[in-house]
């Protein structure tokens, strides 16, 4: 596909046509009224770096558009608990739960696929290569909610996608069923000719919006699922074994049906570039600025980069929960653990047919839950004078249920 | 001689200075025109409307430490309502003092987020955002402000002057909330000729205080004598210069005067003892007509809902009901009397910025129904621009209240005296419903809810009337053969 050689680009230039962060491309940033990026690399830690370099050090009253594409990748909310919403045994090159519970992923599998957290609001989002990322950072004096996602349905409808509109949730997704037969305003972006109050058939998501929002800028990004090959296996990264056993504060992601428009990636890039330019440009026509791995020279870039890729912001910035096989009738033994910050603050071992019992260790207090590399080594450390058999047992439990991290640090 | 060059003097002297304070009044915002004070206290923090109707969001993280030095913007926590994050940042210079949450829980809009010892000046609407102060008083004001001026017309189901002196009140008890008033006060009200100064410090008025009706909304003369007027009316309200923001305490408000006629007149119903009886109609039958209608006419104007028609059917109803149209009279309790109007005159609930009001479309049994869809039309839109004639809101012999608009299923509505029934027509919703080859199908329904005076209607007779208006709804052309 052309995107991804676009995407690779920077990978093969050599070093002469490589291209350098200048200070020009800075100063237009500082006083450019509208802005139009589009990012060579499919790196989801630097697109979101980019992407929040851009949202702090823009001007004030300038608006941004920046557009990226995603090598396989899951992205969780600033407030979610990665334990909850992604099937973390299926992330790592080496999966073990795939090939024995889950059979039918085995061939299809995907291999290595990055775990990010971003810094947004919201639920989890599965990104690839057939799914195109929108921003638009503005004043937040004059941001809505709606506002953006209407500009890419209005991209969307230019390209003859006439299902599409913006829901109550600010998403974009496409009505499915017949053709209704009341006149319909073209110009409202949240109705269709086959939107009715009774759908037979839910309305499939295309896209779902998130939002930062500081004094005085606001975020608003978004996905946009063009053609993606994977959305058969969607449904298994983002399904936790762990959901019957965890109970958890945060956001909890809002599951939708989804569906592919069928569109190339360029040609909806090309659309947004129009629409965006249309809006904010006077001459209705912006300036396209490519960005990519050159602006990790730049500090602040860097410095977000490797605050997105480091294993204590993925894990350690989740809200507390509980965990508890206490759903789990086959269980002979009860175990509870209560995380914070993605560390172990408390546990208990509770034998469900006799009154033994075994605190958490006390030095195993504020152990990071993504560092256990193993339950059956690490269970007996952590709970003394428990019985060998229970405690595998259970660690085979939690190895479905808080599976052990494969990944090591910076892994871009 | 020397008396009239000290006044010519005056004269130049005020007159230069009125120039410079509204030439410095009109470069800045009129907002700027604050008053600072130095406030050396610690004052509870609101969390801010964030927007989208939320009412609580979760703390994510602080950015401070009770005991940390804050700036004005400086970043304070960053919270998290479904698909947002925010940033909160500090509108003072100051010191923080104390946390009210702890990360991961659920902060809520309007209740302090932090304690802040405050080093800066601050201005009005930052007061706002520290406890006690937040606008609760503006919107109030706002409908103050409009109400005055429609007052004179609507008698708002009496009750109006009393609401009338109390609306001037609030209006002049608040000058320190001037700024958010949309009224020109500010700007312009210092705009006088120095005979109306004169006259201003002689009355001892503040002329800041005076509505001026002149040119550029200059204070004249007549404005300060009525002014004066208005004044000796109220009671004297002392000046609050140094009021100190409360901290959580409850706030009193004296009724508008929509809802001082609304609880004079509700009162009254207290007396009226209600029944409710409720019936589900299926209206899939009038939603395809509409639906054929408002095809054929492509012009909103001609746009009909089901109302007019539910409207229409209520009183082809009451002809062989009319016991329901009729008014009693209770003015002598020993000898109650029924006073069976020949008018129907149905009162239709409208949703108003200010409230509820009830406009009155008079003869409906002479109405067609596209008659009642533009009377319908043409009243609301008098509501909601608050153009209502007393003759207007008078003389509805029979309500009705489309509460569906908003939603609700079964509702309990309040008869208004002196009509003895109203009936309440909820929103409708598609269920599975069986037919009569007990195949399943989906019907539309809607909920009709009807009050009856006990003292004066039987439920047999309520039923009835609400049955045949069922019917009549469930099928549109049986309508036709009744219509005059």
């Amino acid at each position: 596909m052309i995107t991804w050689n676009r995407a690779y680009r920077g990978a093969h230039l050599s070093l002469s046509q490589r291209r350098w962060l200048s200070k020009l491309t800075l100063e237009r940033l500082a006083t450019r009224p509208v802005q139009s990026y589009i990012s060579t690399s499919n790196n989801p830690y630097l697109n979101l770096s980019l992407e929040h370099y851009l949202l702090q050090k823009s001007s004030p009253e300038s608006t941004i558009l920046l557009l990226y594409v995603n090598r396989p990748s899951i992205i969780i909310g600033r407030n979610q608990n990665p334990w909850l919403e992604v099937n973390l045994s299926l992330l790592s090159p080496a999966p073990r739960a795939a090939t024995n519970s889950e059979p039918e992923l085995a061939g299809s599998f995907l291999g290595a696929v990055d775990l990010v957290r971003r810094r947004s609001g919201g639920g989890t989002v599965f990104h690839d290569e057939g799914n195109v990322n929108w921003t638009v950072i503005c004043s937040s004096k004059t941001f809505t909610r709606d506002k953006h996602a209407e500009m890419v349905t209005r991209a969307l409808r230019s390209l003859g996608v006439e299902r599409a509109r913006v829901n109550e949730r600010h998403d974009i997704v496409l009505d499915q069923g017949e053709r209704g037969g009341d006149v319909v305003d073209g110009a409202d972006m949240h109705v269709t000719p086959f939107t009715r109050q009774n759908a037979a058939s839910r309305p499939l998501k295309v896209s779902g919006s998130a939002y930062k929002l500081t004094r005085q800028r606001a975020l608003h990004h978004g996905t946009c699922l063009l053609s993606s090959p994977n959305l058969n296996v969607i449904p298994h990264y983002l399904h936790s074994p762990s959901k019957p056993f965890m109970s958890a504060r945060g956001v909890e992601s809002v599951s939708s049906p989804v569906g592919n428009i069928l569109l190339e990636n360029e040609e909806f890039m090309g659309a947004v570039q129009k629409q965006f330019a249309v809006m904010y440009s006077e001459s209705r026509a912006t300036e396209l600025q490519e960005v990519g791995l050159e602006w990790l020279e730049n500090e602040t870039v860097g410095k977000g980069y490797d605050e997105l890729n480091s294993l204590d912001w993925t894990y350690l910035q989740t809200p507390q929960f509980n965990v508890s096989n206490a759903a789990d009738a086959l269980a002979s033994t009860d175990v509870q653990f209560t995380v914070r910050n993605g560390t172990i603050t408390a546990g208990v071992l509770r034998s469900r047919n006799n009154s033994a019992f075994s605190q958490l260790g006390e030095d195993s207090v504020g152990t990071r839950l993504h560092e256990i590399a193993a339950w059956s080594t690490a269970l007996p450390r952590m709970f003394t004078g428990v019985d060998r058999a229970e405690c595998d047992k259970l660690a085979t439990w939690l190895e479905s249920v808080l599976p052990p991290s494969h990944k090591t640090a910076g892994h871009s | 001689m020397a008396t009239a060059l000290s006044a010519l003097r005056y004269a130049i002297r005020s007159r230069t200075i009125n120039l410079h304070y509204t030439a410095l009044l009109k470069s800045s915002q009129y907002r700027a025109f604050h008053v600072s004070r130095r406030v050396d206290v610690v004052k509870p923090f609101l969390l801010a409307d964030i927007g989208e109707g939320i009412t609580e969001c979760q703390l994510i993280q602080w950015f401070v430490q009770p005991g940390a030095r804050v700036e004005q913007f400086d970043k304070l926590c960053e919270v998290q309502s479904d698909k947002a994050s925010v940033e909160i940042t500090s509108p003072f210079d100051g010191v923080i003092k104390k946390l009210y949450y702890d990360p991961d829980d659920m902060a809520i809009t309007g209740k302090p987020l932090v304690d802040i010892d405050i080093q800066s000046e601050i201005s009005e609407e930052d007061e706002a955002k520290l406890a006690g102060g937040e606008g609760e008083a503006s919107p109030a004001d706002e409908g103050e402000a409009k109400m005055s001026s429609g007052q004179q017309e609507m008698e708002a189901q009496g009750g109006a002057e009393a609401g009338m002196a109390e609306a001037k009140e609030v209006k002049s008890d608040t000058p320190r909330l001037a700024a958010r008033r949309p009224t020109s006060k500010s700007d312009h009200g210092t705009l006088a000729t120095p005979a109306v100064r004169h006259l201003t410090k002689e009355l001892d008025v503040n002329i800041g205080d005076v509505e001026g009706t002149g040119r550029d909304g200059r204070v004249l003369k007549e404005d300060v004598h009525r002014h004066v007027s208005l004044k000796s009316q109220k009671p004297e309200t002392p000046e609050p210069s140094a009021k100190a923001p409360k901290t959580r305490e409850d706030k009193r408000a004296p009724l508008t005067p929509v809802q001082s006629g609304m609880f004079k007149l509700m009162t009254r119903s207290l007396n009226i003892p209600h029944f409710l009886y409720t019936c589900a109609a299926d209206v899939s039958a009038l939603t395809a007509l509409r639906k054929k209608l408002s095809g054929a006419n492509k012009s909103t104007e001609q746009k009909l809902t089901h109302l007019p028609f539910i409207i229409k059917a209520v009183s082809l109803a009451l002809q062989q009901h009319p016991l329901l149209n009729a008014s009693l009279d209770t003015k002598d309790p020993k000898k109650p009397e029924l006073v069976y109007k020949g008018a129907h005159n149905f009162g239709f609930g409208a949703d108003t910025p200010h409230g509820l009001m009830v406009p009155v479309i008079r003869n409906v049994q002479d109405l067609s129904i596209v008659e009642i869809a533009v009377q319908l039309r043409e009243l609301s839109e008098k509501a909601r621009n608050n153009k209502l004639a007393p003759f207007d809101l008078r003389d509805a012999t029979f309500t009705i209240s489309n509460i569906g608009s908003v939603g609700g299923g079964v509702v309990a509505p309040v008869i208004s005296e002196p009509q003895v029934a109203i009936v309440g027509i909820g929103r409708s919703k598609v269920v599975p419903a069986f037919d009569e080859n007990e195949e399943l199908v989906r019907k539309e329904e809607l909920t009709l809810s009807w009050s009856a005076d006990h003292r004066v209607v039987d439920g047999a007779e309520c039923a009835r009337c609400a049955e045949r208006v069922r019917s009549m709804i469930e099928d549109p052309a049986s309508m036709m053969v009744n219509m005059r």
